[in-house]
């Protein structure tokens, strides 16, 4: 029989709490539910989880700060759960170090469906996407800065990019000149938005060409390698 | 012509002072000119009648070689003795002088039976010869003025008094005086007096036209910066009314922000406390057996998530913590266009060139996702295009739908109130999106314009500031 996923489920609000508790269990997983963040410390002591699924906004401690207790000693995956407001835009913006976030209200099957990507992520032993804070690139005159999520032409004009456009750019500058294939591409940009999911990474390559590239018919910075994928040409410096 | 009159407070006070000291002044001239003239008729006729007084008492004293002849009698002008007055019935008679001369004979103890005065401007024949004043040697000497009858007054002279009494014997003495011009240069006394009065009284003028009005003008301009929330009072100035006045728009902007207040933090907590029962409810009805019920109650749960959205936006609008940077418009739309594309959408974008501007990017993405939202939701489809206009950049969002009544645009604006026809739940949206999209833009010092296009649809246009 195969191992059951636990899951430990952080919210301060029962009537949320519960019947997610109850669809994840119909759905197959085991789920220990906790009303605030020392409950969850002492199940976290008590239980191995596979994930956790934390809402931000608690009484007492809350749910940032348990994350941060989370990601320092252990490597159980956290996915935020939350009202979206421009508070929790930031701190995600922030990349705190959650693996993922979704906003309340959301699909159940969404849910399920980032749990199984960042669970597929953890096991592949890639960790944590990118762990990065405040920093940025620089890369061929361009300034990606992942502290606010955008990217800066040498003018100091930001380019607006989609969430997947800057996943997609995040991912190839920081593994810059390594061959990505699209699995990988996939693999590690997806899960952060239900729009990714359907979203043809060639199209996603495209789309940023136009808007990066001088000439989008012969890409300079973002190349294409026969038959393996794409790479980040051209020289990249941490900020 | 109103344009050529000063438009602020200070000018038009120095313009209306100056009229009402011109008008004072021109009064006063004309009040000073007719006391002028009457003063030389006076005179005139006085001399008249120190003359015929004399002439009477010389014929009294009997010395009948002197009566008319002699030097002093030329000099002086003869009296003009004869049966008939000088002063015809037809002439225009003085009878203030008349009384004046009556008193005056009175006094020196000659009595008249009648006496007549009279103005005129051209001397007649008869008088020639019994004038007084006349002895002016060009005048006098003057061969023309000599032969002719009626003659014109010589230069500063306004014309001649003419004074004939009656005596005791019915017999008439007659004579005429000069009335002389000695009213010169009016008009140029009059506008320097003006305007030395003006340029005294300007510097006084100028301070308290200041003093009134600078405090206004930061009124102003306050009224026109105001932004609920700010807490700065504007100092009282000026004078006593100012000072109401100021005192009394404190209070209103202090009592404006309070209320903007207490609407933004409800709607912040309404917006926000909704969301976790809606997420319960969105996770509960996953466990509805019937599909299509199920696909229809996330459909009205997602609906009201995206109005709170809109509410919440609306409600945090200008105290975003979001800074305004400089961002490329062109990749801004391209972004949104992408989104509408990836839905199965029709929206067309002629890609332009390079454009910054300085925005708070969420927000404007937001205005321009509703302006295409509704392009799709009326007109099925969105053409896309920019357009720089002076210091201002121009979005257009075409749609080739039915387009707005004109008499209806404006109040499209309101919120949860949807173009015509389309009332019902079913062509979604919160009913918030132009009302939100108005306000970011003119958050940002822009706006949302709708105009009905001539070839037929709408043209909903973003415009915000450039530079």
């Amino acid at each position: 029989m195969a191992h059951k996923i636990h899951i430990l489920l952080v919210d301060d609000e029962a009537s949320l709490r519960e019947p997610l508790a109850d669809y994840l269990i119909r759905q197959g997983y085991k789920v220990q539910q906790a009303s605030d963040a020392s409950i969850a410390r002492s199940l976290l002591n008590a239980y191995d989880f596979d994930i956790i699924l934390l809402d931000i906004m608690m009484p007492g401690e809350d749910g940032l700060s348990l994350c941060r207790f989370v990601t320092d000693k252990t490597e159980i995956p956290v996915i935020f759960i939350s009202a979206k407001t421009e508070e929790t835009e930031r701190i995600i913006g922030l990349e705190l170090g959650a693996d993922d976030y979704i906003t309340k209200p959301f699909s159940p099957r969404e849910l399920v469906a980032r749990i199984k990507v960042v669970l597929r992520r953890a096991e592949k032993g890639g960790g944590r996407q990118v762990a990065t804070s405040g920093g940025g690139y620089l890369f061929s005159g361009w300034t990606l800065r992942c502290d606010k999520r955008s990217l800066v032409d040498s003018d100091g004009v930001a380019i607006s990019l989609s969430t997947g456009e800057y996943q997609m750019l995040l991912a190839l500058v920081s593994r810059a000149g390594k061959v990505l294939n699209r699995d990988q591409l996939l693999d590690i940009t997806q899960g952060r938005e239900a729009h990714a999911f359907d979203r043809a990474v060639d199209n996603q390559i495209s789309r940023l060409r136009r808007k990066i590239e001088a000439d989008p018919k012969n890409p300079e910075i973002i190349k294409t390698v026969w038959g393996g994928g794409y790479l980040l040409a051209g020289e990249v410096k941490s900020l | 012509m109103t344009h050529l009159l000063p438009r602020s407070l200070v000018g038009q006070l120095l313009l209306l002072v100056a009229l009402m000291l011109m008008l004072a002044q021109g009064v006063n001239s004309f009040l000073l000119y007719r006391g002028a003239q009457n003063q030389n008729l006076v005179e005139s006729s006085t001399a008249a009648v120190s003359r015929v007084a004399f002439g009477l008492d010389r014929q009294a004293s009997d010395r009948p070689e002197r009566r008319n002849g002699g030097m002093r009698a030329r000099r002086w002008g003869r009296l003009k003795f004869g049966p008939d007055s000088a002063v015809t019935d037809t002439m225009p008679r003085l009878p203030e002088l008349e009384m004046r001369a009556g008193q005056a004979f009175a006094n020196m103890g000659i009595g008249f039976s009648e006496i007549r005065v009279t103005f005129t401007s051209d001397l007649p024949t008869a008088m020639t010869g019994h004038l007084i004043g006349a002895n002016r040697g060009e005048w006098r000497n003057n061969p023309i003025n000599r032969s002719m009858g009626g003659r014109p007054a010589p230069t500063g002279t306004r014309g001649f008094v003419i004074i004939s009494a009656q005596q005791a014997d019915g017999r008439w003495v007659s004579i005429a005086s000069v009335v002389r011009q000695r009213t010169p240069m009016l008009v140029r006394t009059l506008l320097f007096q003006t305007i030395t009065i003006y340029l005294l009284m300007l510097i006084p003028l100028i301070l308290l036209g200041r003093y009134i009005s600078r405090p206004l003008k930061s009124l102003t301009a306050r009224a026109h910066a105001f932004q609920p929330g700010e807490t700065e009072e504007l100092p009282e100035q000026g004078p006593p009314d100012t000072r109401e006045l100021i005192r009394a728009f404190n209070a209103m902007s202090s009592r404006v922000s309070h209320m903007v207040n207490e609407k933004d933090v409800m709607l912040g907590a309404i917006g926000h406390d909704l969301r976790t029962p809606l997420a319960a409810l969105r996770v509960r009805v996953e466990s509805v057996e019937d599909d299509i019920e199920r696909e229809r109650m996330i459909a009205g749960i997602e609906d009201i998530d995206h109005m709170l959205d809109d509410i919440l936006s609306l409600a945090r609008l200008g105290r975003s913590g979001e800074q305004a940077d400089p961002v490329d418009i062109r990749s801004l739309i391209e972004t949104i266009v992408d989104e509408f594309t990836d839905l199965g959408h029709e929206v067309h974008y002629q890609r332009g060139e390079k454009q910054s501007a300085m925005v708070r990017e969420t927000l404007i993405r937001r205005a321009l996702r509703n302006l295409i939202g509704n392009a799709i939701l009326y007109g099925s489809s969105a053409h896309i295009s920019v357009e720089k206009s002076g210091d201002r950049l121009l979005i257009h969002v075409n749609d080739n739908g039915p387009g707005i009544a004109e008499a209806k645009i404006e109040s499209m604006f309101e919120p949860f109130l949807r173009g015509e026809g389309s009332r019902n739940r079913a062509t979604g949206g919160s009913g918030l999106g132009l009302t939100l999209a108005r306000a970011i833009a003119r958050d940002h010092g822009g706006d949302i314009i709708l105009k009905n296009r001539e070839k037929g649809g709408l043209r909903a246009t973003l415009a915000l500031p450039l530079g």
